[in-house]
């Protein structure tokens, strides 16, 4: 993670002088250069760097040029919404691209499945843009029985978090962004289930679970299918990391008030405060997942042990 | 498996009639807009998506009403301006924040001295013009200027007023995101990239507004914004997108409202000797090959004005009888031979992607006229976060695109910033990327520097746009068009203003 925060400063050094941005339109130079000054940004470098990380160090991330406040309360304000939109996804395209992926391994030939197939394929190849306008145009504006955009009443739990989970104006806000989320993330689960499934029913040892007369329900689920969610589930896990981190695209085309909207924001302003602080969460964000999916193999294959 | 099913699809029903259910009487006013708002504190910006939010919650010592933007009381029922430094402002009686405390004078002072900090302030050339602040009662204030400020009074209607306790009872940031005024409308929500709610002010000084309700939704996506009108979940959307024009048009549901822009689009030129645009035929041959009007109908689909000058009609200044030079690619050939560049020269056309209409797409078209004839002209666009601290350095380029808006509807200031020579000491030619110097235009700004009459301000400036035609330091292009689309059937009412403020007291809904 320091390694992430140099790579930050070093690019932020080729991206212009924000004290311009922030002084305004109407500020004169003399007035440019008292803002550079009152920020800092007329230090060399590496005290700008030095400085910056003993801030982080006490979880003071700096303040947003542009809005002025601080900028890991910024992000994290956000991150209610974010984590329920890519959360609902993943586990939608988590359960059925596994349970689809099943269903098409055990019988390949039948139209149902090459249905199924040629389905996914469409799911892998269409940009999410795509998916977004086109679902919104539907459902939205044609049919008028979903809401286009935005993430609709919100309730707060615990103080801090607004939840749309618990409002019916919430949850058909969910309906299309996660639709449009969940295209992709199901073709790849459901292919890899299915790759996976296809291998291991092939095994010496399912053909001995079918000897011994085990129902089907137990050979397909308890033999075969424990056997391939290990990579499933990693995949499952960089997913997560990558729709909570970077579903800038989905976020912005529904308005949803999450963290990749913001991140968007932010670089169009090069408010570069939030978007180092933005960084820095994500990697953290994406460090955690995977030690979460390692822990999660141990659970799935009891061979594995971490001492 | 069959009663989930119906469960879900009565669920889908439900919600059907939810959202397609009929608006009920003394219904909130909906609308979305395109730019969000970076603050909810009047000092930390002065842009005009933060504004025409603030506008609603504070009140500035005086106010613009209307389609022209005419200046009106607003917390101050009169000023007067004994001499040329000094604007006394007598306040409302009885004006009171939203919290119930009385507005002073003491507030209007703490407003103005928060402006001149560099930490806080992004007016800092409007705080730092102020030497002194006077209140000598509860209801008067005495600002001194340093230097003659003509502008000072044409500029107080976007300088909110913000009550000195409640500010300092709070912390910096919780200042900058809930606002407390004396405005139309009380904040109530603002979920960041979603939307903002307010309520009515009953007990505001002009009346209680007549819509109690008000959300604006923030939609950063053009496509979005047109299905979020075309749906019917707004009544009224603000920056409607070119390209969806037609789209809309034949909508029979929709409506749309415009008016034009008072940003006019330009391209700047320097005259740094030993380059080919130091000599004025060579600039005013690259103005007289451009054809504006096939720019305007091919690139901005008609939705543009042509502009003649640095100014719009609604600024002090505007020089009616003043009109572009026409397209002339042949004259344009003659001035570069007689300049000695039959050949043509090389130069770069910078500018930025992702800040005006089309704005990558007019360079570009631009870049095309040139080489017709016969200039080997190259393209240079990027992001406005790298475009425009390079403008602003001065060293980067002598040809590029910008745009210039004054907020406080005063043209002196984009010549000053845009045109003047860089002069530190005197705040100019901040913007002035090529360094285009001129003593004419100099001297002519010195004499706008402290002419405060506005008659007489006005006949110089005026002057000063057909000086600035004659030595062709910019070649205004023109000035776009806001788009306003709304929903026939939600008996809204609205006029677009000339900054493109959403002032919701002046919206008028069934």
């Amino acid at each position: 993670m320091l390694g992430v925060t140099f790579i930050c400063f070093v690019i932020f050094r080729f991206t212009g002088d924000p004290s311009v941005i922030i002084a305004g339109q109407d500020a004169t130079p003399a007035q440019v250069e008292e803002v550079r000054q009152a920020y800092g940004l007329d230090k060399p470098f590496y005290i700008q760097y030095v400085l910056w990380l003993s801030h982080a160090a006490r979880g003071d991330f700096g303040r947003s040029f542009i809005s002025r406040v601080p900028a890991l309360g910024l992000i994290l304000e956000r991150l209610p919404a974010t984590v329920e939109l890519a959360t609902t996804a993943v586990l939608l395209a988590l359960s059925l691209g596994v349970f689809l992926g099943v269903v098409v391994s055990i019988r390949p030939r039948r139209w149902l499945s090459r249905l199924i197939m040629m389905s996914s394929l469409a799911g892998i190849s269409t940009p999410t843009f795509l998916i977004g306008t086109l679902l919104i145009m539907v459902f939205a504006v044609e049919l008028g029985i979903l809401p286009p955009f935005g993430r609709g009443e919100t309730v707060l739990l615990f103080h801090y978090w607004p939840t749309g989970f618990l409002t019916l104006s919430g949850l058909t806000h969910l309906v299309l962004p996660v639709l449009t989320l969940v295209g992709y993330q199901l073709a790849v689960l459901l292919r890899l289930t299915r790759a996976g499934m296809r291998e291991v029913l092939g095994e010496e040892y399912i053909k001995t679970a079918w000897a011994k007369g085990l129902s089907r329900k137990r050979v397909v689920f308890k033999h075969a299918l424990r056997n391939v969610l290990i990579p499933v589930v990693t995949m499952s896990g960089l997913m997560l990391g990558e729709i909570l981190v970077f579903s800038i695209v989905t976020e912005t085309i529904y308005q949803w008030p999450g963290m990749g909207n913001l991140l968007l924001t932010s670089i169009y302003e090069s408010d570069q405060p939030v978007i180092v602080a933005y960084i820095m969460l994500a990697s953290f964000i994406i460090l955690t997942i995977n030690v979460g999916v390692d822990i999660l193999y141990a659970l799935l294959n009891p061979k594995i042990r971490y001492d | 498996m069959r009663k989930r099913r119906m469960a879900l699809l009565s669920g889908l029903l439900f919600a059907c009639l939810v959202c397609a259910s009929p608006t009920l009487a003394a219904s909130p006013l909906i609308l979305a807009d395109d730019t969000p708002p970076t603050t909810m504190d009047p000092a930390a910006d002065n842009s005009d998506s933060t504004c025409s939010v603030l506008v609603n919650v504070f009140d500035g010592l005086l106010a613009r009403e209307g389609k022209e933007g005419k200046i009106v009381p607003g917390l101050a029922e009169k000023y007067e301006h004994p001499d040329a430094l000094t604007w006394k402002f007598i306040l409302r009686q009885g004006v009171k924040f939203h919290n119930g405390n009385p507005l002073t004078s003491a507030d209007v002072k703490f407003s103005f001295e928060r402006l001149a900090d560099p930490k806080l302030s992004k007016w800092l050339e409007t705080g730092q013009a102020i030497a002194s602040i006077e209140t000598p009662d509860e209801r008067t204030i005495i600002f001194k200027t340093k230097n003659p400020t003509p502008w000072f009074i044409s500029n107080v209607h976007q300088l909110f007023i913000v009550s000195k306790k409640d500010v300092e009872s709070r912390d910096a940031g919780d200042v900058g995101v809930k606002p407390m005024g004396t405005g139309p409308y009380k904040f109530v929500e603002w979920i960041k990239g979603s939307h903002l709610k307010f309520t009515a002010n009953e007990a505001y000084w002009g009346g209680a507004p007549k819509i109690k309700q008000v959300e604006l939704k923030i939609i950063t996506e053009p496509a979005t914004r047109f299905a979020a009108l075309a749906s019917g979940s707004v009544d009224l959307v603000a920056g409607l997108p070119l390209e969806l024009f037609e789209q809309i048009q034949q909508n029979p549901k929709l409506e749309i409202l415009s008016r034009p822009s008072r940003r006019v689009i330009f391209l700047a030129l320097g005259n740094k000797a030993g380059t080919p645009l130091a000599d004025v035929r060579v600039r005013r041959a690259i103005y007289l090959a451009i054809n504006e009007d096939e720019i305007i109908q091919k690139v901005m689909q008609g939705k543009a004005s042509p502009a003649a000058q640095l100014a719009d009609s609604a600024s002090t200044g505007f020089n009616p009888t003043l009109k572009r030079l026409p397209f002339d690619p042949e004259k344009s050939k003659a001035l570069l031979k007689e300049a000695g560049y039959e050949k043509g020269f090389e130069i770069t056309l910078a500018g930025p992607n992702d800040r005006y209409v089309n704005d990558a797409k007019i360079a570009e078209a631009a870049v095309q006229y040139l080489n017709k004839v016969g200039i080997k002209a190259k393209l240079d666009v990027k992001p406005k976060a790298v475009f425009f601290p390079e403008v602003s350095s001065g060293d980067k380029f002598d040809f590029y695109l910008l745009s210039w808006l004054d907020g406080a509807y005063d043209s002196a200031r984009g010549i000053s910033t845009n045109l003047a020579t860089y002069n530190k000491e005197k705040g100019w030619g901040g913007w002035n990327g090529a360094r285009f110097s001129d003593p004419e235009i100099d001297a002519l700004m010195d004499q706008a520097a402290v002419m405060v009459d506005l008659a007489e301000r006005d006949k110089l400036l005026q002057k000063a746009h057909v000086v600035i035609q004659e030595k062709v330091p910019l070649i205004p292009l023109h000035c776009g068009i806001d788009l306003y689309g709304l929903v026939k059937d939600r008996g809204v009412k609205f006029t677009p203003r000339p900054e493109r403020w959403l002032v919701y007291k002046e919206i008028e809904k069934k």
